[in-house]
């Protein structure tokens, strides 16, 4: 292959080869993508300026340097970013040796494969865009290196074969079996990425997570949603106070805890887990397959994973946790560190006026809100004893505050308490019919132990402060935790709003029916479908066959028009179809003078508009020289069209009448 | 390579041989390219990494190539299918030259085709050819001519891989037409060239002027010879051909100037050198053959050369 020719075949491989690889520069160590990009960019040119190739076994040494900085950057050739890397870098070393069509076509092939890569990072719908793209330019790339067709004739091509590939592609997303696990090792969940809740909870350790409004999980409730006041979703659970920060010790190692009253609520969550763990409404019944629950009734994965997961759940939307204490977790639940005496002496004021357990918190709760507390975002920094400082100097802070403060309060009086965090409320999209809770809905509050119950209950101190925050959101309650405008700040106006809330609805059902489609959605899809209980091999079969229907369409839909008669004939057809409905009888052997005989019956405008398009068939057809002008055959079959003999007589018949 | 040798054998033996053939479905056979296989393989192994990664796009990717297999099916099949193909004339050529064999294709379809032709079991270069819809064009498919007489047309391979080179349609076509293929002339100085003096070559006596026939003019022609009657009436130069009208007397090309001794196909070579030689030098002669000759008459190189490629065939 050499020559212009060969150009104008193989530079389109080198294109497509280049944006299929396009998204992995966002995933993959800057250097193999450059790299990879200028390997590319160089056998263009060398292609171009027809220049020799390097020797193989050049091109042999060349790769060994690469992989060996491969592996000092990711210590690994395989898996998701070891495996993608590899591909990409071969890619490029392979273009470097490329001589006959066969060379080219296996590297297309390879490209066709480098497409599937970008896919283990992002699974969106503009990576869905960009795979769409990215299959177009490697069909392309296909047809023009095959070579038999001008660029642009092979653009057609390739459009029209992805066009017709689409429903089979799509019958056989639906139909084939979905596996539900893995056929060997999954790769490990990514331990550095995380966005999502701390490890601990110190003063502003939420409130960062309040300026993000990055959507975190869905949910869809089966039946009407509980109140709004009961949207609480667990994650975490923190039992120890260690003077600054509280923490999770896991004091206690097996979930024991029961529920008891509540209203029952049934909702599906899609999340992708953090660490494994997963939000859960407050308070959960029996676990969902996959997850186990771990102490405090708080979900977590069986095998931690980063992908998207989605289970069902039932909870009982506030109801009360019941669960016995022996002496050992009842000390646990209530030890302090020495320090922070003001709250210390506080606690024992407030507890001598109390009746009793219940009372003490209610009479905090309205300390909180009868001294000058304030709810806000960015409260003034603290150090040292942190509860004394917020309670008696800045009187300024957030939910982690309250909460942190409120179990203090709580242990300091003998009351066993622990701080939950996860997420409080959320955003009903109308558009997609589903709850969108985003890192914004971060919260704490407490649960308190009370031994008349036996139980915990939950308190929320945010909401002795800032009623708002739980009824409305935190939008309402703190301004600065609005969605500002980019540019010109304030509220976006209410058409963005509904933009995203469109949007937010698409991705939604993205995830729900694309990226989501597993093994028990397709189930449960097969089963609405009627195509059987199980994906088993006769369903699959029944599916294929049903599905055969639509995959077969378009093909007929070609294949009619390109069969379509040519205009005249077509037209002359529809000419004695019309006729025939007025009971004008034509024989196929049938000239337009005998037609025009035959049509005697019409009535005289009709016969006279007969009589004109014949002449004019008759001059199309038997013209002495040249082709009859398309332009002019479209006329007459427009004009063939708009003739209908038994109209004009039904039309006039009413007309009459009146 | 040798089963796919047999194959192609067994597929050709199947057809019967006729002068018009409209390609059916029945006749087109359709399979991958290497490239094709490789193409699905690659589906596969996308499908069986979204199988373990539980990646529900990469699961449409595999699932999209797989359908553009299947359509590439379709779009090489429509590259054949409805096609006709007529057995043209192919011109008589010397043994050892390359003989073309004109095939007409029809496409009366409204899509355009692009295809390949060439003659199965053949080492000859395949013939690429583009068809406009609705149009016909002439395919002209070498091959070269090894032996002398009437050589039928091998069966035709026609195939197309269009649009992307992953699937491959092809039919075998045996079109009823042949190629009279002439000796190879062998130069026989000693029997030609030594005029009518010459021992070697019977030289028959130049009779008078006797009219024979008319020819097309040829440059060189005098004026005495041209038909002026002919132009006068017909507009066409012609001149006119006597008998003995050459200054050396009619040649006799004879079986016999060679001793028993030698070959057939020897002498079928040299009588057919001698034969290109007087035609050459235009002069008058007759080629004689066991049990038939040719004299001067319309287009007697071609008679002569035809009588000199079938001998054998015909007694």
């Amino acid at each position: 292959m050499t020559g212009g020719d060969a150009l104008r075949r193989v530079l389109p491989v080198l294109a497509a080869l280049a944006v299929t690889a396009a998204p992995l520069a966002l995933h993959l160590p800057g250097w193999v993508a450059a790299l990879s990009a200028a390997m590319l960019l160089a056998r263009g040119v060398l292609l171009w300026q027809q220049r020799q190739l390097p020797p193989r076994w050049l091109v042999a040494l060349a790769v060994v340097v690469p992989l060996v900085l491969l592996w000092l950057t990711l210590r690994t050739l395989v898996g998701r970013e070891g495996g993608s890397a590899l591909l990409l870098l071969l890619v490029g070393f392979k273009a470097f040796e490329t001589f006959s069509l066969r060379d080219w076509r296996v590297l297309l092939a390879l490209g066709f494969f480098l497409a599937a890569t970008p896919l283990l990072f992002d699974q969106s719908p503009l990576a869905a865009a960009w795979l769409v793209q990215s299959l177009l330019c490697l069909t392309w790339a296909m047809a023009a290196l095959n070579g038999r067709q001008p660029l642009l004739a092979s653009l057609r091509t390739t459009l029209q074969a992805l066009l017709f590939s689409l429903p089979l592609m799509l019958v056989l997303f639906v139909v084939m079996p979905r596996l539900p696990g893995p056929l060997w090792g999954m790769p490990a969940a990514d331990e550095s990425a995380n966005s999502g809740l701390a490890e601990d909870m110190a003063p502003g350790s939420i409130s960062q997570l309040i300026l993000n409004h990055e959507p975190v999980f869905t949910a869809v409730f089966a039946g009407p949603p509980p109140p709004r006041r009961d949207f609480y979703w667990r994650v975490m659970l923190f039992d120890r106070f260690d003077g600054s920060r509280w923490l999770n010790a896991g004091a206690l190692t097996e979930p024991r805890g029961q529920t008891r009253g509540g209203i029952p609520v049934s909702y599906t969550l899609t999340v992708v887990p953090d660490k494994g763990r997963v939000p859960v409404l407050d308070l959960p019944g029996g676990v969902a397959e996959g997850l186990t629950e771990r102490a405090g009734m708080v979900w977590q994965q069986a095998r931690a994973s980063d992908a998207r997961i989605r289970f069902r759940a039932d909870s009982r939307a506030g109801a009360l946790l019941v669960e016995p204490l022996d002496a050992m977790q009842h000390a646990f639940y209530r030890f302090l560190p020495a320090g922070n005496e003001r709250a210390l002496a506080l606690a024992a004021s407030i507890r001598a006026r109390s009746r009793d357990d219940e009372a003490y918190i209610r009479a905090v709760l309205e300390h909180f809100r009868l001294e000058s507390f304030r709810y806000t975002l960015s409260p003034p920094p603290l150090s040292g004893a942190i509860v004394d400082q917020f309670l008696f100097e800045t009187r300024q802070g957030f939910c982690e505050h309250y909460a942190s403060a409120l179990a203090f309060l709580a242990r300091a009086a003998g009351i066993p308490s622990r701080v939950v965090v996860g997420y409080q409320g959320g955003e009903y999209n109308s558009a997609g019919e589903f709850w969108q809770i985003r890192s914004s809905d971060a919260h704490a509050w407490v649960e308190v132990w009370l031994a008349s119950r036996q139980a915990w209950w939950r308190v929320d101190p945010t909401a002795a402060v800032s009623p708002d925050r739980i009824e409305r959101g935190v939008e309402q309650a703190v301004p600065a935790a609005r969605t500002a405008m980019p540019m010109l700040g304030g509220r976006p106006p209410e058409w963005m709003l509904a933009l995203r809330q469109h949007w937010l609805a698409a991705n939604f059902a993205w995830q729900q029916w694309v990226v989501g489609y597993d093994a028990g959605r397709q189930r449960s899809l097969f089963r609405s479908l009627g195509l059987g209980q199980e994906v088993d091999v006769p369903a699959v079969l029944k599916g294929l066959l049903a599905g055969a229907v639509l995959m077969v369409m378009p093909f007929l839909w070609w294949w009619r028009q390109q069969a379509k008669r040519e205009p005249l004939q077509q037209g002359w057809l529809l000419l004695g179809r019309r006729l025939r409905r007025v009971e004008v009888v034509i024989a196929p052997s049938d000239t337009p003078a005998e037609v025009l005989l035959r049509a005697a019956s019409l009535a005289e405008a009709e016969h006279g508009q007969l009589a004109a398009l014949l002449e004019a068939y008759a001059c199309l057809r038997y013209r002495t020289s040249g082709e009859a002008s398309p332009e002019a055959v479209r006329c007459w079959l427009r004009a063939v069209r708009c003739f209908r003999p038994g109209r004009a007589m039904n039309g006039k018949t009413p007309a009459g009448r009146g | 390579m040798r089963f796919r040798n047999r194959l192609q054998a067994w597929l050709i033996r199947r057809q019967p041989e006729s002068t018009e053939w409209t390609l059916r479905q029945q006749r087109i056979y359709l399979l991958p390219t290497t490239f094709g296989w490789t193409l699905l393989g690659v589906a596969l192994a996308i499908w069986v990494g979204a199988l373990n990664y539980a990646v529900s796009l990469a699961y449409a990717l595999s699932f999209w190539i797989i359908g553009l297999l299947l359509v590439s099916v379709l779009m090489a099949y429509r590259q054949l299918a409805g096609l006709t193909l007529q057995a043209g004339a192919a011109d008589p050529v010397f043994a050892g030259e390359t003989a073309h064999f004109e095939v007409r294709l029809d496409n009366p379809s409204a899509w355009p085709r692009t295809l390949q032709g060439h003659l199965a079991g053949r080492a000859e270069r395949a013939v690429g050819c583009q068809l406009p819809s609705r149009s016909s064009t002439w395919l002209s498919l070498p091959m070269t001519a090894e032996k002398r007489g009437l050589q039928a047309m091998p069966a035709l391979a026609l195939s197309s891989d269009v649009p992307f080179g992953l699937i491959r349609a092809f039919a075998y076509v045996r079109l009823r037409e042949h190629v009279l293929v002439y000796p190879a002339p062998l130069r026989d100085g000693l029997r030609h060239g030594q005029g009518a003096s010459g021992e070697g070559e019977a030289v028959l006596p130049a009779g008078e002027d006797e009219f024979s026939h008319l020819a097309a003019y040829r440059d060189g022609d005098t004026s005495r010879q041209i038909a002026w009657k002919v132009l006068a009436r017909r507009d066409v130069l012609a001149s006119k051909q006597f008998t003995g009208a050459t200054a050396a007397g009619c040649r006799l090309l004879d079986w016999h100037d060679y001793p028993p001794g030698q070959g057939v196909e020897s002498r079928l070579s040299w009588l057919a050198w001698r034969v290109l030689e007087c035609e050459r030098e235009r002069c008058c002669y007759r080629l004689r053959l066991p049990g038939v000759e040719v004299g001067p008459q319309p287009h007697q190189r071609e008679r002569a050369l035809a009588l000199l490629a079938r001998f054998g065939a015909l007694s």
